[in-house]
């Protein structure tokens, strides 16, 4: 199943799948690309930022980006 | 040659496939502090402690180190030496510049008995850098490079997103703002994390207006610790109001927070200990001084009256708008150099509570000092025009603000 | 001959700049510590070398202001030689922003820094692998500790720039040779 980034659960994981914007190449510098897995810390309330880990690292996202960033997860 | 940022991956991944392999990794200690502050039932709460510990510390600190230990020094000691000592005696102008201008009583002007009413280039010139500011931000930069070190600020910049978003900036103007509270120069020149002109327009405007540095908040403390919880929480209020409405002007664009949190780490004594002595000197070497040539000079507009023709000509505006006495007149000239200096001024002047929270929030925001307008200059060019419109405006609607909320209590 | 340290935010590009110069350069963790780039001289064999601390940036493609200045030092400066710092433990990404810099041409010694806490995190890296791939040297690094940072120098004076096509090529070999006597066992 396909979701956007903001939609997961708390320490859920999934497989980046690829984002579409100016900011792909930014992206592609922080480690996040298409196929990797990716792992949900956390997301904070109000329309907050979630935080997620890319191999070693914890990168916070604001939800504007996050909801255009598409994981695949299971179910 | 170049490669597409996919191929690039692809060779990486192979790289990695070949010469890269992850061991066991069991969970830390420190990851589980990472999540514990940084997910929001817990984070926050722990945010709101943090602060009120770093408040605390700083006043209980600064407090105990100028009350107990630099006054008595000061007034007890070097006051009454120079009084003693230093060539001319009363009367003479140029003991009254670097010494003692001495208190008016009745038709008499007799010796000044503190630090603080002296205002001589070598007493209060002196005892209000060294004896209260230095304490202060010494603690200052004590707790803030701890908070730098283990790591602590991008979690805070993570937590405050959700309110710093909708007014246009991001999480990560933490980062400036808390430098700013130290010193506003370092706090302009950390714009440069945000990614838009108006970001930054926007947040060395908002710092410059509504961020009191360490040295101001230091000489608050001593003066007049009753309001400086109002005065504060008047600042913050100002720096979301008008944040919200430059947002909604002003063109251009606003991207969210997208930043690296970097795991907690072992703070180093040798780097804390280096940082804050650096911090420390350099408000030695370019703040001192600063502040013996503002009382040199404010003397100097004194004796030549040129400061009572201000108050005379500004009378109007200063009572009628601002609703301060007109006497604010001398410290908006020393907040030019120094706030640190202009606050102490105000400490001198007669007047009611409810003017004197008045004159320290207009000294705050009315212009920066001149150390932070430099820095401004030079990190923004020409939209500092924009920068300085701005600021008249917010001056005049947030200053005439606090006059009405006055009128309307029937305290003013 | 001037060196510019490249790399990503808080991967300890001031506390390196800090050793080889005896500057006091401002080191903090977090990303963005650095917004400005700050001059620095090293001696190496009698002769002073310029080094410069630059921002931190995740790819040439700038985002902020401090980004910008990173990637603006490194156009004006085509002749620089540069020190790439990788957080060893996010290793694949530093090498992400370490071949867009190889591709441009620039010669590059790659610094895994913060090797103490890949070791703490049972990360193995075959160094030996990684240099006969890439083909350039590859110093592991504690920058808080001062260990690597003089292989690192020794190893920056004769670096040479080296064509991507060539690492791309390499990777394809099923044998890298790496280890002596070796014959092409096939197994690497
Ligand atoms: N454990 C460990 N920590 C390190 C090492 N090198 C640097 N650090 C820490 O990593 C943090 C970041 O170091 P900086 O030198 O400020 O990083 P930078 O690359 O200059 O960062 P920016 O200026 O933000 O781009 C600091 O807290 C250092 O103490 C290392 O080798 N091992
Ligand atoms: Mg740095």
């Amino acid at each position: 199943m396909r979701i956007s980034i903001d939609r997961m659960k708390y320490n859920q994981e999934g497989v980046f799948v690829g984002i579409n914007n100016e900011l792909r190449l930014h992206l592609a510098g922080m480690g996040l690309r298409a196929g990797k897995k990716i792992k949900m810390i956390t997301r904070e309330p109000l329309k907050g930022p979630v935080v997620i880990q890319v191999d070693h690292a914890s990168i916070s996202l604001g939800i504007g980006i996050a909801d255009k960033l598409i994981v695949e997860v299971d179910e | 040659m170049h490669l597409t940022p996919d191929e690039r991956w692809e060779l990486i991944e192979e790289i990695a496939r070949r010469t890269l392999r992850f061991g066991n990794y069991k969970h830390t200690l420190k990851d589980a502090i990472g999540d514990f502050t940084v997910k929001p039932a817990t984070g926050i709460p722990f945010a709101i402690a943090i602060l009120f510990v770093f408040w605390s510390v700083f006043t209980s600190f600064a407090a105990l180190m100028t009350d107990g230990f630099m006054i008595k020094i000061f007034d007890n000691h070097w006051l009454p030496w120079l009084q003693q000592n230093f060539p001319g005696g009363p009367g003479n102008w140029f003991y009254a510049l670097m010494v003692d201008v001495g208190q008016r009583q009745g038709s008499a002007i007799v010796a000044s008995e503190s630090c603080f009413d002296s205002f001589g280039v070598l007493t209060s010139g002196l005892f209000l850098p060294i004896g209260v500011v230095l304490p202060a931000i010494m603690i200052f930069y004590l707790m803030l490079s701890l908070l730098e070190d283990i790591g602590y600020m991008p979690r805070l910049a993570v937590l405050i997103d959700t309110f710093l978003h909708k007014i246009g900036l991001h999480g990560y103007a933490i980062i400036p703002t808390i430098l700013s509270l130290g010193c506003n120069v370092p706090g302009v020149e950390a714009t440069r994390i945000l990614e838009t002109k108006k970001q930054r327009f926007m947040m060395m405007t908002l710092l410059a207006m509504f961020i009191p540095c360490g040295a101001q908040i230091g000489i608050m403390q001593k003066v007049i610790p009753q309001y400086i919880g109002f005065i504060m929480l008047y600042l913050f209020v100002g720096y979301f109001l008008y944040g919200f409405i430059m947002n909604k002007i002003l063109p251009g664009k606003t991207p969210e927070i997208l930043m690296d949190v970097p795991a907690y780490q072992k703070p180093l004594v040798k780097n804390i200990s280096k940082k804050m002595w650096m911090r420390t000197a350099g408000f030695l070497r370019e703040g001192v001084p600063f502040v013996m040539l503002g009382v040199l000079i404010i003397n100097v507009l004194y004796i030549f009256g040129i400061i009572e023709f201000m108050a005379t000509a500004m009378a109007p505006v200063f009572e009628g708008w601002f609703g301060v006495p007109r006497e604010t007149a001398g410290p908006l000239i020393a907040a030019l150099l120094r706030k640190d200096l202009a606050i102490a001024q105000l400490g001198a002047i007669e007047m009611t509570k409810y003017q004197m929270i008045s004159a320290v929030v207009l000294v705050t925001i009315y212009f920066p000092c001149i150390a932070t307008f430099v820095m401004m200059l030079k990190e923004s060019g020409r939209a500092f025009l924009g920068s300085l419109l701005a600021l008249m405006i917010v001056v005049f609607t947030y200053g005439g603000l606090l006059h009405l909320i006055w009128k309307l209590m029937g305290v003013a | 001959m001037k060196v510019l340290l490249m790399g990503h935010p808080n991967v300890g590009k001031s506390v390196i700049f800090n050793r080889l110069t005896g500057a006091n350069v401002v080191s903090s963790n977090y990303p963005g510590t650095t917004v400005d780039y700050t001059q620095g001289y090293m001696r190496v064999f009698d002769r002073d070398i310029e080094i410069m601390d630059v921002p931190g940036t995740f790819s040439l493609d700038a985002k902020d202001k401090a980004e910008e200045v990173a990637v603006k030092m490194l156009m004006e400066n085509p002749d620089a030689k540069i020190i790439c710092v990788i957080d060893t433990s996010k290793l694949e990404r530093g090498l992400y922003l370490a071949l867009e810099i190889i591709e441009r041409g620039f010669p590059l010694v790659l610094a895994l820094n913060m090797w103490d806490v890949a070791l703490d995190k049972n990360i193995v890296i075959d160094l030996q692998k990684l240099e006969v791939i890439l083909g350039i040297p590859v110093v592991p690094t504690v920058a808080i500790s001062g260990e690597g940072i003089s292989t690192l120098v020794e190893k920056l004076i004769d670096v040479e720039p080296v064509d991507i096509l060539h690492i791309s090529n390499t990777m394809k070999l099923s044998c890298l040779m790496t280890s002596p006597g070796c014959a092409g066992c096939k197994g690497c």
